[in-house]
């Protein structure tokens, strides 16, 4: 268990990726949604499956939860969840540009899930020379069902996940939601490999 | 065969729909089965505006969305759950499914060309049968909850469903300091009835009954048969002059209503019980007591009246 976490060096070399292309997300988003995004510093830590049910299930507030499968060279793979409190769903047709009545919160829910994560995902892949894909995204628990339901009938086959959450913050839109990266157990040697042989070329 | 003409090959010989778009959104590419299903000549489709060929589709929308993938230069995706489908096309299910068009998942992705030209990609598969399938299990699911909130007979809330409701609505009230109310009434001599008419006629003055409650009460108001010919009725923010109101209405209501069984015309009266929550009821079962003592009440005072739970009658006479 222990051999799977990140040394030092490895998780400020992680870090220091990850900042960058974050960067270079905020200033396309912006770009594009034309207003400013904000992306607050992550926190990169191992978790296990009982903390995933406890950081996503006590959280009472988190209405919908959107998910997005990403799979690169090299065994990079992984599953983004986006967080969304519900009083934050109000305004996003407006942010995304579309008229309220072309489409469902829910459809606009999963179209930005797909844009911040596509985005930041991309960038960040270009920085370990990758190139991601990605699944369909999917809404995992709206506004009708609680996301401790839906994780409450799982069963894992992953005991250790190494996550990345950053937090979006759009304040013209008073917007927040997390983005929260899972690199399942059976990938978190093939990223510590990329991230050794970066260590080793500086 | 050249890995191009492997391409091409495969291309054309995929179960997937490919069409490929300029930024003037012009179509430069469709494969072959696209042109079957749109049942189009490739002639009349390659070289022409997409919106000129599929008038269908929802072009503001469309129009943001592949700006998304030529800005970004990362994939878009459109799940048939949130439309149904972008492209009038045929399926491959006409006859065992009731899907006009077929329902569709696409993704749009990014393609960058070798005289550095943006295209985007748009990739079309056929999931009428998911889309099928799911549609049924989400009705199913759906009749299934339904059935276990409903009284078969009745067709009211159940027992278990209304008190669910009351668990709520108690904890709901005491949070926020609301009003809260619960009838509760009962059939007088219900077993007589059952007795000189039979079952059957028991179960049409239960059905009527209900019906005939259902029709006095607020949209907000939460009607369930508790028991036998024992029926419950929470009432969200009101206060005992409200409830009792109502609950004269009901008796009178019940007392009123003639129902013809075979032959005959059965008449009932109910006896109804009324309490409010108060602050010394800390779960909802006390407020179902209390409600229950008054019902007892007024049976023991001679049937088809209303009673109110002995702690409010004091209140009662101040106001």
């Amino acid at each position: 268990m222990s051999e799977l976490n990140l040394n030092e060096d490895q998780q400020d070399c992680l870090q220091e990726i990850i900042n960058v292309a974050m960067g270079q997300a905020s200033d396309q988003l912006a770009r594009y949604l034309d207003t400013f995004v904000y992306l607050k510093v992550p926190s990169i830590e191992q978790v296990s499956t009982l903390s995933l049910i406890e950081t996503l299930g006590s959280n009472e507030n988190s209405a919908s939860v959107v998910s997005q499968g990403f799979f690169g060279y090299e065994g990079i793979r992984g599953e983004a969840l986006l967080v969304y409190k519900p009083k934050d769903s109000d305004r996003l047709a407006d942010l995304l540009g579309y008229e309220p009545d072309e489409l469902s919160v829910e459809e606009q829910i999963i179209d930005l899930s797909s844009i911040l994560t596509t985005t930041f995902l991309n960038v960040f892949a270009k920085q370990i020379d990758n190139q991601m894909s990605y699944s369909a995204p999917r809404l995992l628990a709206g506004s009708q069902s609680a996301v401790s339901d839906h994780l409450a009938q799982q069963s894992f086959n992953w005991d250790l996940a190494l996550k990345v959450k950053i937090t979006y913050q759009v304040t013209d839109y008073s917007f927040n939601c997390d983005m929260i990266l899972f690199i399942p157990e059976s990938a978190i040697n093939n990223i510590k490999a990329v991230i050794n042989r970066i260590l080793e070329e500086f | 065969m050249s890995p191009n003409d492997i391409c091409t090959d495969i291309t054309n010989k995929l179960n997937t729909g490919i069409l490929i778009i300029d930024n003037q959104y012009n179509i430069v590419f469709w494969n072959r089965y696209l042109e079957i299903h749109a049942n189009r000549k490739t002639d009349d489709v390659v070289g022409y505006n997409i919106f000129q060929v599929f008038p269908e589709l929802p072009q503001k929308w469309l129009k943001r969305k592949v700006e998304s993938v030529f800005q970004l230069k990362s994939q878009s995706f459109c799940s048939w759950e949130q439309r149904h489908h972008l492209f009038e096309l045929q399926h491959t299910r006409p006859i065992s499914t009731n899907s006009h068009f077929m329902a569709q998942n696409c993704t749009f992705l990014p393609l960058e060309r070798k005289d550095g030209s943006d295209n985007v990609c748009i990739l079309i598969e056929d999931v009428t049968d998911v889309c099928h399938y799911q549609t049924m299990l989400n009705k199913t699911l759906e009749e299934l909850a339904q059935a276990n909130r409903i009284d078969g007979l009745t067709q009211i809330f159940n027992r278990k469903h209304w008190e669910e409701c009351l668990e709520k609505e108690f904890s709901r009230a005491r949070r926020y300091q609301h009003g809260l109310a619960l009838i509760m009434f009962d059939l007088d001599h219900f077993k007589l009835l059952n007795d000189t008419y039979g079952h059957l006629g028991g179960d049409l003055v239960l059905i009527e009954t209900a019906k005939v409650i259902s029709s006095l009460l607020r949209l907000g108001d939460l009607f369930g048969r508790y028991g036998g010919e024992e029926f419950a009725i929470i009432l969200p923010n009101t206060d005992i002059v409200g409830a009792l109101d109502v609950a004269e209405r009901i008796r009178i209501a019940i007392s009123k209503n003639i129902i013809n069984f075979q032959e005959s015309e059965i008449k009932v009266t109910a006896s109804v019980g009324v309490a409010v929550i108060s602050k010394e009821d800390k779960r909802h079962e006390d407020l179902i007591s209390n409600a229950d003592l008054a019902l007892y009440d007024a049976k023991a005072s001679g049937r088809n009246m209303v009673c109110v739970a002995k702690q409010l009658v004091e209140v009662i006479k101040t106001e």
